[in-house]
């Protein structure tokens, strides 16, 4: 088998991983990154949620959620926020010079959370969100402008009118229209959508349909398809021909902001000397005698296999979507190192849906000391050289809590500076 | 199992957990002679619909004539279970390139799935007579190099190409490779001869130094296009005390492959085996310069046309990570001389569909003053034989928009990249120079040796 050293590994494509990745590069650290495939950033909305919800009362967007999460953490010795939020301005500030330099800016609201009108007319707070969806204060337009393709599948701007004006958001007197445009006539997806708006000439035709509906001081909102590598261009050229910007909503996967993000953290990497081996597997470890350290992990993709020997490993290879954990009848296992985790056999999920204290499942996954080393249930370091970062985590429940993003950012970037430092 | 891995990999995790009862699926379709059969029943079982191909396949981003890799993978293969012909028309526009088997975070071999329809597809109606000739690349390259010079001016006729367009549907917009006056097998024969009569070691001629027997696998463009890559190849190894051994191969088949013409990839799989196994056998390493013809070789014979390579895995490698090895051995017999270039790097698709990275960039990394940086622009869209098709050539040049202005963005005018044909689309779209990793890896000791 084919070998390669190295002085960090890190093992997934998400934005754990990538970012843990990054990190280390930065602190002059050799890093091979391993995906076996890309991680759930390509599905999100493509805004770093920190904290979502008051901690006391769930059904209210926080208005802080620094405040929020030091309050958290007090309550909640479990949440991954209680083992990383040490570096949280650190890492948001990190992450925000990456992706200034890769050119697609991230942008905070003071100190406080967006709130940014999803497809379906809902709110979401969500604490960093590209320039594309920085939309301003809702309470604060007289009216609002919602942009359909009728070409588009899984949008529809009727919906998102009902709902936005349900919601109770919008100061009364509030007029909410709706542009249809309509294109070739084929049906297209989010991200051939997104393609042809990088042409000049289509976006010129898509505005002379949207321009007899606008008037002085509206607001114009847009499915999340302006553009994929160009998308600079295509919403300056957009507010230009307008002659007033428009903003993406958060939308269905296959969302453009979080395929973005995804590849300008990739290229990011690339560009800086990462070694990234997309489509590989990580399907087997190697241990030292005493099973304290990790000595090597081994790889298997088409085109061969691979032995990796690193001085230190960040697992970010998220959880149940990522393929970090797995399920079968009555247990869950970490599925590369067997590390312990941690789950409640008889209380999975909730009988609704859409309950609003969240899926246990949700929350299963490794514990981990204030290092990010995964421990053992009498909070034994496990293994001396593996940190966890990202989904894989147990003690959130992010789908509920709104702290995706956020928790893999903090922790992924905790566990490069760390596995940098060495372990 | 999860349905996690993409095939049968042992269980990740293997020394702590024990395979749960629920196993079954990816693994059991993927092992040896059910893989011949190429079924992905239990595969489709995998797609949890995330979308996450359809998001990075470069076709779907430019154009809405194709339906996406979900759709005519994953989604109509439920349909092909009972009506094998359950194809979507507009399969002929996926490139193979493999994005979205690399992305899918569920193992579900998607690009597998889409080139098994594409074959149902052109079996059920056929392929026009265009890309039967463009599946083979080796029939060209053999008449060309009758006389290349004529055929060379006859390529860059605009009357004939615009004919060309017209009649048989090849683009006039790209320009065609160009034929090398001599083909490698007849480069090879002279550089063996040379080295023969200076009285070089003598025993080399079997390939066979320090009891390691290497065979260097060119490919049709490196035959027939672009000699000096093997003749490189060739130097490097000598460099590193290794002679190789040379031998005259069809195409590989991954051009018919990519038409959908599985039967005539299958012929020249046969003809590639009959000649390789010898040497397989024999214990030969295999080394590439082409990560197409790799990528087929080792992944695409077994997966799609049932044919067994029965070598080692590690026995086909790439040149770069068989120089690696030399390297860590501390064979490398030359220290390389500087060579003050900044050049850009374009991975191919298929060197990334293998998951092992590029190993070309840790070697070219051993040249000092040498500055690779890497596009990390994604497919550069011409996809072998694709971009020739004038119905095509729209969809390719869009593709490669992302590598044209990355080269722009990072003021860069030469690049380096082991696919002929990538090398072919980056000079047609940016004007830039570009070089095989291996090129630049001769030139750097020949001026080692010349200074030494
Ligand atoms: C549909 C959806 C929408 C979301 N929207 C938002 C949002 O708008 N805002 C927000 O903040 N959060 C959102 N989230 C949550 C957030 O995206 C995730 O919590 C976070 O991105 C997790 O990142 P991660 O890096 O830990 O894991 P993942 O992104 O899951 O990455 C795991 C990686 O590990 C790899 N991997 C796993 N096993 C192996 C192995 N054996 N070998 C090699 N590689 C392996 C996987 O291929 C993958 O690359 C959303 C999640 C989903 C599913
Ligand atoms: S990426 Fe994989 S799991 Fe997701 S839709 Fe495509 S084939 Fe299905
Ligand atoms: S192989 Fe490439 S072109 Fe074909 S469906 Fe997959 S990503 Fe698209
Ligand atoms: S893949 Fe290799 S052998 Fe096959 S046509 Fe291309 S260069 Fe020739």
């Amino acid at each position: 088998m084919n070998s390669k050293k190295t002085d960090i590994m890190v093992i997934g494509l998400g934005l754990a991983g990538m970012v843990a990745a990054a990190r280390a590069a930065e602190l002059g650290k050799k890093v091979v990154l391993v995906g076996k495939g890309a991680g759930s950033l390509t599905l999100s909305s493509g805004g770093i949620d920190l904290w979502g919800y008051s901690l006391e009362q769930p059904e209210k967007p926080a208005l802080s959620p620094r405040h929020e999460i030091s309050r958290l953490v007090e309550r909640n010795k479990d949440h991954p926020y209680a083992k990383a939020a040490d570096v949280l301005e650190d890492s948001l500030a990190f992450f925000q010079a990456v992706c200034r330099s890769a050119g697609l800016p991230y942008l905070s609201n003071g100190l406080g959370n967006w709130l940014v009108p999803t497809a379906l007319g809902t709110l979401r707070p969500t604490c960093l969100v590209p320039e594309s969806m920085a939309v301003p204060d809702l309470q604060q337009v007289a009216r609002i402008l919602l942009v359909g393709f009728a070409e588009l599948k899984d949008f529809y701007p009727a919906v998102l009118a009902v709902n936005l004006q349900k919601c109770g958001c919008l100061p009364s007197g509030c007029r909410l229209d709706i542009a249809d445009v309509r294109m070739s006539g084929r049906e297209m997806n989010a991200v051939t959508l997104a393609g042809r708006l990088e042409q000049l000439g289509v976006l010129e035709e898509v505005v002379a349909q949207i321009r007899p509906h606008l008037t002085p001081g509206t607001l114009v909102l847009v499915p999340p398809v302006l553009g994929r590598a160009r998308h600079r261009q295509v919403r300056e050229n957009l507010a230009a021909l307008l002659g007033c910007p428009a903003y993406e909503v958060a939308g269905l996967p296959p969302a453009l902001p979080g395929l973005r993000l995804s590849d300008a953290l990739l290229t990011h990497l690339k560009r800086n000397g990462v070694t990234v081996l997309s489509g590989s597997t990580v399907h087997s470890v190697r241990l030292d005698e005493q099973r304290r350290r990790c000595l090597a992990v081994q790889l298997a993709g088409p085109g061969g296999r691979l032995e990796v020997q690193a001085a230190a490993y960040v697992l970010a290879s998220g959880s149940f979507l990522g393929g970090g954990l797995k399920a079968g009848p009555g247990l869950v296992q970490e599925t590369i190192f067997g590390l312990p985790v941690q789950f409640d056999p008889d209380g999975w999920a909730c009988e609704e849906f859409l309950d609003r204290r969240g899926h246990a499942f949700n929350s299963f996954g490794l514990r981990v000391n204030e290092n990010l080393q995964p421990v053992d249930g009498e909070g034994r370091v496990c293994l001396e050289n593996v940190l966890a970062a990202g989904a894989i985590l147990g003690g959130s429940n992010w789908p509920v809590e709104k702290c995706g993003n956020g928790v893999a950012l903090t922790s992924g970037y905790k566990a490069g500076q760390l596995a940098a430092g060495g372990v | 199992m999860s349905g996690m891995d993409k095939r049968d990999y042992p269980e990740p995790g293997a020394e702590s957990i024990a395979r749960p009862a629920s196993a079954g699926g990816a693994g059991a379709t993927c092992a040896g002679g059910s893989a011949a059969q190429g079924s992905h029943a239990y595969d489709l079982d995998n797609c949890i619909k995330c979308t996450i191909c359809l998001a990075h396949c470069p076709v779907s981003r430019v154009t809405d004539k194709f339906a996406g890799p979900k759709q005519n993978g994953p989604d109509l293969e439920r349909f092909r279970l009972l009506e094998p012909a359950a194809v979507h028309p507009s399969i002929v526009y996926c490139t193979g390139c493999r994005t979205c088997e690399v992305v899918c975070p569920s193992g579900v071999p998607v690009a597998a799935m889409n080139s098994r329809a594409k074959a149902q597809y052109v079996a059920r109606y056929g392929a026009p007579l265009r890309d039967r000739l463009l599946a083979t690349p080796d029939v060209a390259g053999r008449l060309a190099t009758l006389a290349p010079g004529l055929i060379n001016r006859l390529g860059r006729s605009n009357w004939l190409r615009a004919a060309g367009e017209k009649l048989a549907g090849v683009s006039a917009a790209l320009p065609l490779p160009r034929y090398a006056d001599r083909s490698f097998p007849v480069l090879y024969r002279m550089w063996r001869r040379e080295r023969q009569g200076a009285g070089v070691n003598s025993r080399s001629s079997h390939g066979v130094t320090g009891g390691e027997k290497v065979l260097y696998y060119p490919g049709c463009y490196v035959n027939y296009n672009q000699p000096q890559i093997g003749l490189a190849v060739l130097d490097v190894l000598v460099a590193s005390g290794v002679e190789a051994r040379v031998e005259e191969f069809p195409c590989c088949g991954l051009p018919a492959i990519s038409a959908g013409l599985y039967d005539a990839a299958r012929h020249k799989g046969e003809e590639t085996l009959r000649l390789l196994k010898p040497y397989l056998e024999e214990g030969y390493r295999v080394v590439t310069t082409c990560p197409s013809c790799l990528f087929t070789l080792s992944q695409k014979y077994g997966e799609l046309l049932g044919l067994d390579l029965a070598g080692r895995p590690e026995q086909i490698t790439d040149i770069f990570t068989y120089l690696l090895e030399l390297k860590e051995q501390g064979r490398f017999s030359l220290n390389p001389a500087p060579l003050p270039l900044r050049l850009a790097y374009h991975q191919p698709c298929h060197q990334r569909a293998m998951g092992c990275g590029s190993p070309s960039l840790d070697v070219l990394a051993l040249i000092p003053e040498l500055q690779v940086v890497d596009l990390a622009a994604g497919c550069c869209g011409l996809a072998g034989t694709y971009g020739f098709k004038r119905e095509k050539y729209p969809v390719s040049r869009a593709i490669g928009e992302n590598v044209r202005q990355a080269m722009e963005q990072l003021a860069l005018s030469e690049a380096v990249t082991e696919c002929g044909m990538c090398a072919l689309q980056i000079g047609h779209l940016t004007g830039a120079r570009v070089y095989h990793p291996v090129e630049l890896l001769s030139r750097a000791f020949a001026q080692a040796g010349q200074k030494g």
